[in-house]
């Protein structure tokens, strides 16, 4: 279908209808997604997705509709409820369709091989980790291994002559290990985000995840205290993750975040530096453009544990009179522009893991976090999460934890940060982290 | 929806192959969504969500497909496509589709697309203002209004042929209450199988004044201890300790596999003897209630577990296979871009004998968790994680004082066996339940019941 003949019929539906200006954001998606149990394919799914995002201004409001039913047939609905939706809404701050950026940079999003790997092979990638995962240790007792791959395409139209799109592809593989010994049962995850098969070493993932589902079985109790804490790099990114809202300056304008007015300000410890950066190369959320089709920029988001910048669309930027930093997020076409990170991470340290470990000298690791849904208040920075990790003492890894908690203030944490990890990871998200050792957390055990 | 004869045509060619069973589900549905942010209308999004998808089993395997494209090449080829997934060759395929006809159990009133969205907005107004004007620690307020319209198609390789229209309805209201640079949230999400009636049937005031409560009475509250203690969860939304800690564990997603710790256990004690527990997704215009489930199944009341002992699991078609069972009508998806698998719809532990008043004075020394906050579970250990909205100690059999950041840390297998009151006053709660086959809504519902002993994590430190 003609993408760009639907969107000038729309456009001109909309200015009959009295829209001035209008906007159409359109994705589709084809996905493979498999998984193996027991040396069978247990789910095997085919994903052909599309949609199209309408919206316009009435005046000064915007008004937004969607369909999924992307031809002719859908053009009267979209106009006749984003019209309807524009008359309901009312905010203080504009939303605007933009004019374009002077320039977009380059990106690589599309890695042209990954296009070209036939299905057998994503299935005899998933059996091998499945094989690799239940061949590792007698303890092992159910393996689910997983391929995920896919092909993105975004196209985003205007009124105002802007007319951009992009693809971009990607493979992940996983699995989840459960071992058990005698009463004890205990589970690991690993997922690698990758692009060239050739990348990715079936064994050493599944010897990965068995060997870290093994390390916690025997697991000791803490007695409830207050002790160091070294987050490994992928719960340091559920960390960063979890609070990561509070950066959003549509957060901070509501009032739902405690990084209001601390530009300029220290917010976490001198040792910290997070990145916002959209075009590292074939990543999740590598784009050349925005939500709203603002060109992509990498910044430095806190430096030397100095807040720079909050992220900003542009009618936040316009609300805080500063420039939009390309952080506008059309989660799908379904939704309105809001503001969210694109590849965004801890900047890495100089420490390696064993080098935190003898730093830390007695304390706890934490290698996996529960709840961060339900025990964490991304508003206040507060949580109380359940956890699982080691317990170290003379720089060395003791034995495994029983699940404890850990509970505190998340820019406390920051602050409390005392070396970061030369082990930055993104894992299967879009945030990372190296690991990070903090002062002092409480943890609860017995 | 679609026409009889390419329904047919499709099941045929996800036949073509060594399929030995395929459905199609066609899912058409009309949504609404309005947010509201200190008191204006921030967002208002509406539109269509337009699908069909395809499985098919063969024996112990399954392929899924979806498409937005309707067309009759585009799904026959879609079909194909995905058939070539599975080896072999087509038998002779008889297909004789015939439509079950069912009464509908949740009437609709008021379609909420026949109302005029100004109507929706006064409704969010006035939960508004009432939260707002609740007390002047109420910083903020956000109203979150939807209503979908989901009608469904779902047709099978075995004859079943059948539509259902399900229509719901919610609004949620999360209050924020500030003190310095603490902020503290209260939540409350009446939603129904209902149009625009339901609010007719609930004043939507009083939920509004209650999410104000509850964030005011814990921006005033102390940081709660941590330690192992007795803990009350109240009625309601406090089933959700159930949902997480037990209900995922009763999924055959998890069965099937050995992955749960109630695989096996079938007729076994896995509860307190006054535990008795059920999934009923019949219960008129109820939030997680349909007419059939999304495999066609008309819905059941299945009893999970009764005075403690494990009577059933909840099941769908392909992994009844696996575990060589009957499925339960429990089969769930958020939309059409997901395969069906078992999911709970309106779970609750059944009502017992103690009065609230009992339990409380009975209680010498622990945590009442008055709302309970959402969780999360591992299914293969049961290990679980939930937060605890509004708590206060208890002491000497009365409520001392009210103590936030609780979270509830356990496991689910022991918890339950570990519950040694329950209350006479079962009352259900909404939410949306995330897990393989996407956010479904739920209704979660328990009366007051008492746990000898749970891991409270505060942040107060060690005890």
């Amino acid at each position: 279908m003609n993408l760009k003949q639907l969107t000038e019929n729309l456009f001109e539906a909309g200015s009959r209808a009295g829209f001035s200006e209008m906007e159409a954001f359109i994705t589709g998606e084809n996905n493979l997604n498999l998984r193996v149990f027991r040396g069978e394919i247990d789910s095997y799914s085919v994903e052909d997705g599309r949609g199209l995002g309408f919206r316009g201004l009435v005046g000064d409001t915007m008004g937004y509709s969607y369909t999924e039913k992307v031809d002719e047939s859908s053009v009267e609905m979209l106009v006749k409820d984003a019209l309807e939706n524009a008359s309901v809404v009312k905010s203080d701050a504009k939303e605007v369709i933009f004019g374009g950026s002077p320039a977009y940079p380059q990106v690589e999003t599309v890695y042209p091989a990954l296009d070209e790997v036939a299905p057998q092979r994503k299935i005899d990638l998933a059996m091998a980790i499945d094989r690799e995962a239940r061949g590792a240790d007698e303890r092992v007792s159910i393996v689910q291994s997983m391929v995920q791959s896919g092909r993105r395409r975004v196209s985003l139209f205007n009124t105002r002559g802007v007319a951009l799109d992009y693809e971009a592809n990607g493979i992940s593989a996983g699995l989840q290990v459960v071992v058990r010994q005698g009463n004890e049962t205990k589970t690991a995850w690993k997922f690698k985000f990758f692009t060239d098969l050739a990348q990715l070493d079936a064994a050493e993932l599944a010897r990965k995840a068995v060997t870290e589902a093994v390390s916690l079985l025997g697991a000791g109790t803490l007695p409830s205290g207050r002790y160091p804490v070294v987050f490994r790099y992928n719960t340091a990114a559920t960390m960063l993750e979890t609070f990561v809202s509070s950066f959003s300056a549509e957060n901070v304008q509501k009032g739902m975040s405690l990084l209001e007015g601390k530009i300029g300000q220290a917010i976490a410890s001198e040792l910290v530096t997070i990145m916002d950066d959209p075009l590292l190369p074939l990543r999740r959320y590598t784009q050349p453009f925005d939500g709203e089709g603002v060109a992509s920029q990498t910044k430095a988001v806190v430096e030397g544990g100095v807040l720079r910048t909050h992220l900003h669309n542009l009618k936040t930027a316009t609300k805080a009179g500063v420039e939009s930093t390309g952080n506008a997020s059309r989660a799908s076409y379904k939704s309105s522009v809001g503001v969210s990170p694109s590849n965004m991470y801890i900047a890495k340290g100089a420490c390696s893991y064993d080098e935190l470990l003898k730093k830390m000298d007695r304390g706890v690791i934490v290698i996996s976090l529960a709840g961060t849904h339900s025990g964490a208040n991304p508003i206040s920075g507060d949580f109380s999460l359940g956890a699982e990790g080691y317990l170290v003492e003379g720089g060395q890894i003791i034995r495994p934890l029983k699940q404890f908690t850990i509970a505190g203030n998340f820019f406390r944490v920051l602050q409390g940060i005392v070396a970061i990890g030369d082990d930055l990871e993104f894992g299967m998200g879009h945030i990372g982290a190296p690991s990070v050792l903090v002062e002092e957390l409480a943890v609860g055990g017995e | 929806m679609l026409d009889c004869s390419l329904v047919r045509d499709v099941l045929k060619a996800a036949l073509s192959t060594g399929g030995d069973f395929a459905e199609i589900f066609v899912e058409d549905r009309y949504s609404t969504r309005l947010r509201m942010v200190g008191g204006d209308l921030e967002t208002a999004i509406s539109g269509r969500d337009y699908g069909i998808g395809i499985r098919i089993f063969q024996k112990l395997n399954y392929v899924y497909a979806f498409t937005n494209d309707p067309s009759r090449e585009n799904l026959l080829q879609v079909a194909r496509t995905a058939a070539q997934a599975l080896p072999g060759a087509a038998g002779s395929i008889v297909l004789d589709l015939t439509r079950l006809e069912l009464p509908n159990r949740h009437p609709i009133k008021i379609l909420p697309e026949s109302v005029n969205k100004c109507q929706k907005v006064d409704l969010m107004t006035r939960a508004y203002r009432t939260a707002k004007d609740y007390d002047a620690q109420v910083s903020q307020v956000s109203i979150d209004y939807l209503d979908d319209d989901q009608k469904v198609l779902i047709a099978n390789s075995e004859g079943l042929d059948v539509e259902d229209r399900r229509v719901r309805t919610r609004t949620m209201i999360q209050a924020i209450a500030a003190k310095g640079t603490e902020k503290q949230v209260g939540f409350y999400g009446p939603g129904a199988s209902m149009g625009f009636e339901f609010y007719e049937t609930i004043n939507i005031e009083d939920y509004a004044r209650e999410a104000a409560r509850i964030a005011v009475t814990m921006i005033n509250a102390e940081l709660c201890p941590t330690g192992k203690m007795p803990v009350i969860i109240d009625n309601e939304f406090g089933g959700v300790i159930f949902h997480e800690a037990c209900g995922h564990s009763l999924e055959a997603t998890s069965v099937a596999k050995g992955a749960s710790v109630f695989s096996g256990k079938l007729g076994e004690q896995v509860a307190s003897e006054i535990v008795t527990a059920i999934d009923d997704g019949t219960i008129p215009n109820a939030w997680g209630s349909q007419n059939v489930d999304d495999e066609g199944r008309p819905m059941r009341r299945n009893i999970l577990i009764e005075n403690g002992i494990l009577k059933s699991y909840m099941i769908d078609a392909f992994n009844a296979r696996r575990m060589q069972m009957e499925p339960t009508a429990n089969a769930r998806r958020q939309n059409y871009r997901f395969a069906p698998t078992s999911r709970m719809t309106n779970t609750f532990i059944d009502s017992g004998k103690s009065t609230p008043e009992e339990i409380i004075a009975n209680t010498e020394y622990g945590l009442y968790a008055k709302y309970m906050g959402g969780g999360s579970v591992q299914p293969s250990t049961g290990d679980f994680n939930f937060a605890v909205n509004e708590g206060y100690l208890i002491k000497n059999g009365k409520i001392d004082r009210p103590v936030r950041g609780a979270t509830l840390i356990g496991n689910g297998a022991e918890i339950l066996k570990r519950i040694d009151m329950v209350g006479n006053n079962l009352a259900h709660g909404q939410g949306m339940c995330g897990s393989m086959s996407g956010a479904c809504p739920a209704n979660v519902g328990q009366p007051m019941i008492r746990v000898a002993e749970i891991l409270v994590g505060g942040q107060k430190g060690g005890q």
